[in-house]
């Protein structure tokens, strides 16, 4: 089937969201194509996953099993940021925040936003999978600076302006390599194929492809928020609406590894040989992890601190993949589990700002007396996050350090550790959120009770959802099922 | 015989048609203002007013001051005589010497000198004091452009270099720009002269004519007016050498379609100097060494080329040549404070881009052809005017933002500039990637646009530089592109240009609103989120 007929439903959204007039209207538009779109890709990427079938290529669209993964992750957690939006940005639309034409643009760039990220994991074509990626990067900007003030509009300039530059970047990277294979001999209509590129990997000079990966890498690794490239990554997540933030770090930074996995399978293929760039994806892997590892300990915000724990979890899934291929399994288990986990914090976060109009750690106290249900649900996601069992995230971290420390004793240690201490971070500095029952600023904020809504239920749905993935992990099927995926974007000799 | 009347036939075709000339100047430049203006045919009329009107002549000039009309209006009706101006190989092609002219011309302007000091008066002296400044700056360009052609064809007249097949260089495109140049300070109009005033600030050649009336002052105005014809004519003539008449063997019909070329030429250059003179502004007299210094600089330019080309045998190609013009137009925007002088580097840089691959057309199979065509056009109508013009109307509202101080002052940026072009030129002779060879000048400018914009976005901390900065990066992958693929399918070479415009615009408005709220562009200033 052409996944050009799902599309529809992005652009109907975005149209209605600019046409209609009224606030309700706008919602129950967006809620409804969310559903319908988000929902009809999930039916059929699981489709596609628990077919026979491996792959399905067009000289446009290319469907294997990484993207049909893709797929159903991009698709949860748009419904579920969509839902959460009606409430989050419903609320400051009330609060009179936001404008009605700002509420209206918000939507509108949420589906292109969504769109571009569908489209970037079913296209075939490298050119198109670029236009993109970078077209996430220009719907987004807006929506990272959605709030006119000082700290959003800087958020959003740093994201865009870094972000562009190192896509265009991965542009050169992309061409470089369509040359070497003109250069190798191949169709002038194959170049740009993703699944050309790689059956005829060998025929592309070595010395351009690496290059070209580099280039790639720098580029597509920016937008991932890998380490040295990471500095627009803490400023966008802590500055945008929360269910922006969730949408970023939950799958942006999932679909520019996805980008630049689908190149390293074609240097792969080239080199006959995945050392070279697994040890690139090692070295990142470990850089991101310890950079958060220190950068954790001196937070004083809570969303800053989360978006530093994306680029830790980043770090990590780079580091399994980079151990591929039995290091891989672990990966892709991190990369599902990571989404719904640092979706559900980013939501709860979402209600804290909501509640108690502030992101510093430090003027938030005794959540379980004033918003007790957020805060119990915020602490429960700290723990899934740094991966105490039962969460998914246990079983991925694990399975990577079962791997890397026959391979890399030292360097495993030293990740175990720079783990032991953003754990020590994130739960002290959550701790301090929800236990702390000092009240010397009582007057300041209202005293009015939480009550439970929407937001909630999709966190509690997104944990029951972790819980049972860490238990569907364990069983057989399930290593069937993601052995099948690592196959379909891991060069195994 | 027929060559003398060939000889006779363009001197009086140039004399005839002179006052008319600059007569056009003045109609188009009125019509370009807004004027409805004179009729192109009254300086006929005024020439014939002035040569019925009684001369004063100042007791204290000697002999020098009544000869110099004659000599100066003898000069120039030589030149007419010897250059190929309608006709080409006439006989008297000998005395075409480009050493020759240079001498005719220098004479010309020798007893014009002459004659505003004679009758030493205080306007004279001083028109005569700058007509010596900038012929001394103006001669060595002048015999560099010949030299240059004269290389290039191994001719050393005139004729002789028209005539050559090998005067298509496209090299030589950088002469011809000098002679341009060259001759808009020869003919005193903008921006080195203004002939229309007589004022004291801006007179050059105007001073010198002050003290002569009546007859004498006609003389010397015709003689100015058909030394502008022969000006114009000898550049339309470099441009297009074909439209020449060979003066051995012409009928009838070769004349007439001569002369009417011609005449188109004169007109289709008049305006252009009106349109030129609408547009500039004279410079003052002080900076008139920098224009030279361009002039010269082009010119030199173009010789370094021909001779790198004749010698080393490096076949320098339009391409090539719009690449390294786009490099360098980023290179001198480097250095720039205003934003919209920023902005109209970065458009011209981006018209290069379009030329290059328009120089590309010709090397590329049919098939291609249509997309190269489509880059070029796509390539104007976004990068050349809707980017720059989205930029500067965001920056419309903060008018006194505009300015873009940078941590290097100009002299440093350039000087950090060039070091950049040779930094990458010997990283890229050391790296080579099979099968790049081909296009090495694009790949050169393409890498050197990258870095460039890279250095930008770093030392210039602010938000328009960073803007502009992006944008030179997204030429250089442009440029990028039509070294190794040559061409995108025609959807994603839409996507991209779509893909610039939309940053252009995004970036604009975020700056805008950092312009509104922090009171400033400065990027040091964007450090409230530093957690």
């Amino acid at each position: 089937m052409n996944p050009s007929i799902l599309i529809i439903s992005f652009l109907l959204a975005f149209f209605f969201s600019i046409i209609l007039k009224k606030e309700k209207t706008v919602k129950l538009s967006n809620l409804f194509f969310s559903l319908l779109g988000g929902l009809s890709f999930i039916v059929y990427a699981v489709i596609f996953l628990f077919s026979s079938r491996d792959k399905w290529i067009s000289s446009w669209w290319m469907m294997d099993n990484f993207s049909a993964l893709m797929i159903i992750l991009i698709a949860c957690i748009y419904i579920f940021s969509i839902i959460v939006s009606v409430r989050y940005i419903g609320h400051e639309y009330e609060e009179k925040i936001i404008t009605l034409a700002q509420y209206k643009m918000y939507f509108a760039l949420f589906q292109l936003f969504a769109l571009c990220m569908f489209l970037v994991v079913i296209t075939n074509n490298s050119l198109v999978l670029w236009l993109m990626m970078e077209g996430t990067t220009l719907s987004s900007t807006f929506l990272v600076g959605l709030y006119r003030k000082k700290t959003s509009i800087e958020a959003a300039w740093k994201y865009m302006i870094l972000c562009s530059t190192g896509i265009s970047l991965g542009l050169a990277g992309i061409l470089l390599l369509s040359y070497g294979a003109h250069m190798g001999g191949l169709e002038e209509s194959h170049i740009f194929l993703l699944s050309s590129l790689a059956e005829n990997a060998g025929l592309i000079p070595q010395n351009i492809i690496r290059l070209a990966f580099v280039f790639l890498f720098i580029g597509f690794g920016t937008k991932a928020g890998l380490a040295p490239m990471h500095t627009w990554l803490p400023d966008a997540h802590s500055k945008a609406p929360s269910p922006v933030s969730a949408i970023f770090s939950a799958v942006l930074l999932n679909v520019a590894l996805y980008a630049i996995l689908r190149f390293k399978f074609i240097v792969d293929s080239a080199f006959l040989d995945s050392v070279w760039t697994n040890h690139l994806f090692l070295i990142f892997g470990f850089s991101s992890i310890i950079l958060s590892a220190l950068m954790m300990l001196i937070q004083t915000n809570y969303k800053r601190m989360l978006a530093y724990s994306s680029i830790e979890h980043m770090g990590i899934i780079l580091f399994s993949l980079g151990l591929s291929p039995l290091g891989a399994v672990a990966g892709v288990m991190h990369m599902i589990g990571h989404t719904f986990a640092k979706s559900a914090l980013f939501f709860g976060a979402g209600e804290i700002l909501i509640q108690w109009k502030t992101t510093k750690i430090a003027k938030i106290k005794n959540m379980l007396k004033y918003s007790k249900y957020t805060g119990v649900l915020f602490i429960l996601g700290i723990v899934a996050i740094i991966a105490i069992p039962p969460s998914a995230l246990f079983i991925s971290e694990f399975g990577m350090f079962a791997q890397s420390i026959a391979a890399y004793p030292i360097t495993s240690i030293i990740l175990f550790i720079a783990l032991g201490i953003i754990a020590y971070a994130m739960l002290s500095l959550s701790i301090k959120m929800i236990f702390n029952v000092e009240e010397e600023n009582n007057g300041e904020f209202k005293t009015q009770k939480e009550k439970w809504n929407i937001t909630h239920s999709i966190i509690v749905f997104e944990f029951i959802i972790l819980i049972g993935l860490a238990f569907w992990f364990t069983t057989a099927n399930a290593e069937i099922l993601i052995d099948k995926i690592v196959k379909s974007f891991l060069f195994i000799k | 015989m027929n060559q003398i009347i060939a000889i006779l036939i363009q001197i009086i075709f140039v004399l005839i048609i002179a006052p008319f000339a600059s007569g056009l100047v003045r109609f188009f430049k009125a019509r370009l203002q807004g004027r409805k203006g004179a009729s192109p045919f009254l300086p006929y009329i005024t020439l014939a007013t002035l040569l019925r009107k009684e001369m004063v002549i100042s007791e204290t000039t000697s002999w020098i001051f009544r000869v110099v009309p004659f000599v100066v209006l003898s000069s120039v009706i030589f030149l007419s005589a010897v250059i190929p101006l309608i006709f080409s190989g006439i006989s008297n092609v000998f005395m075409s010497d480009f050493l020759v002219i240079a001498g005719i011309l220098s004479i010309g302007s020798i007893f014009l000198v002459l004659g505003g000091l004679d009758a030493g008066s205080a306007f004279g002296g001083m028109g005569s004091s700058r007509e010596m400044t900038i012929s001394a700056l103006l001669e060595p360009v002048i015999i560099m452009i010949f030299a240059t052609v004269s290389f290039v064809t191994k001719e050393f007249t005139i004729d002789g270099m028209l005539t050559s097949p090998t005067v298509f260089a496209p090299y030589l495109i950088l002469t011809i720009i000098a002679l341009i140049l060259v001759a808009l300070a020869e003919n005193a109009r903008y921006p080195v002269d203004n002939p229309d005033t007589h004022l004291e600030l801006t007179m050059v050649h105007e001073a010198m004519l002050l003290e002569y009336s009546g007859k004498y002052l006609a003389l010397l105005e015709y003689a100015s007016s058909i030394k502008l014809v022969v000006f114009s004519l000898l550049i339309a003539n470099f441009i297009f050498p074909l439209t020449l008449v060979g003066a051995s063997s012409w009928g009838i019909g070769g004349l007439v379609i001569g002369l009417c070329l011609s005449l188109i030429k004169i007109i289709i250059a008049m305006f252009t100097l009106a349109f030129l003179e609408s547009i500039l502004v004279k410079m003052r007299f002080y900076r008139m060494s920098e224009y030279f210094s361009i002039a010269f600089v082009v010119a030199f330019l173009g010789m370094v080329i021909a001779l790198l080309t004749n010698i080393a045998g490096i076949i320098v190609q339009y391409h090539s040549l719009f690449a390294i013009f786009s490099v360098i137009c980023v290179a001198i925007l480097f250095g720039r404070v205003r934003l919209k002088a920023i902005l109209r580097y970065y458009a011209v840089s981006s018209l290069a881009l379009a030329g290059v691959a328009w120089g590309l057309i010709p090397l590329v199979p049919e098939a291609e052809k249509i997309n190269l065509w489509l880059f070029a056009i796509f390539t104007i109508i976004t990068k050349v005017w809707a980017v720059p013009y989205v930029i500067n109307r965001s920056s419309h509202a903060k008018k006194s933002l505009t300015n873009l101080p940078s941590f290097l002052r100009p002299g440093k940026s350039y000087f950090l500039a060039i070091i950049i072009l040779i930094a990458t030129y010997f990283i890229l002779e050391n790296i080579s990637i099979t099968g790049l060879e081909k296009w090495n000048a694009l790949i050169y400018a393409s890498v050197a646009l990258i870095v460039l914009g890279i250095a930008m976005m770093i030392i210039k901390r602010n938000v328009f530089s960073q803007i502009v900065g992006l944008l030179v990066i997204e030429n250089g992958i442009a440029v990028f592109v039509l070294a190794t693929i040559g061409s995108l399918p025609i959807v994603i070479e839409f996507g991209v240009f779509a893909v610039a415009v939309a940053t252009a615009y995004i970036l604009s408005i975020l700056s805008a609103q950092i312009g509104e709220l922090y009171g400033s562009i400065d990027t040091e200033d964007l450090c409230e989120l530093t957690e």
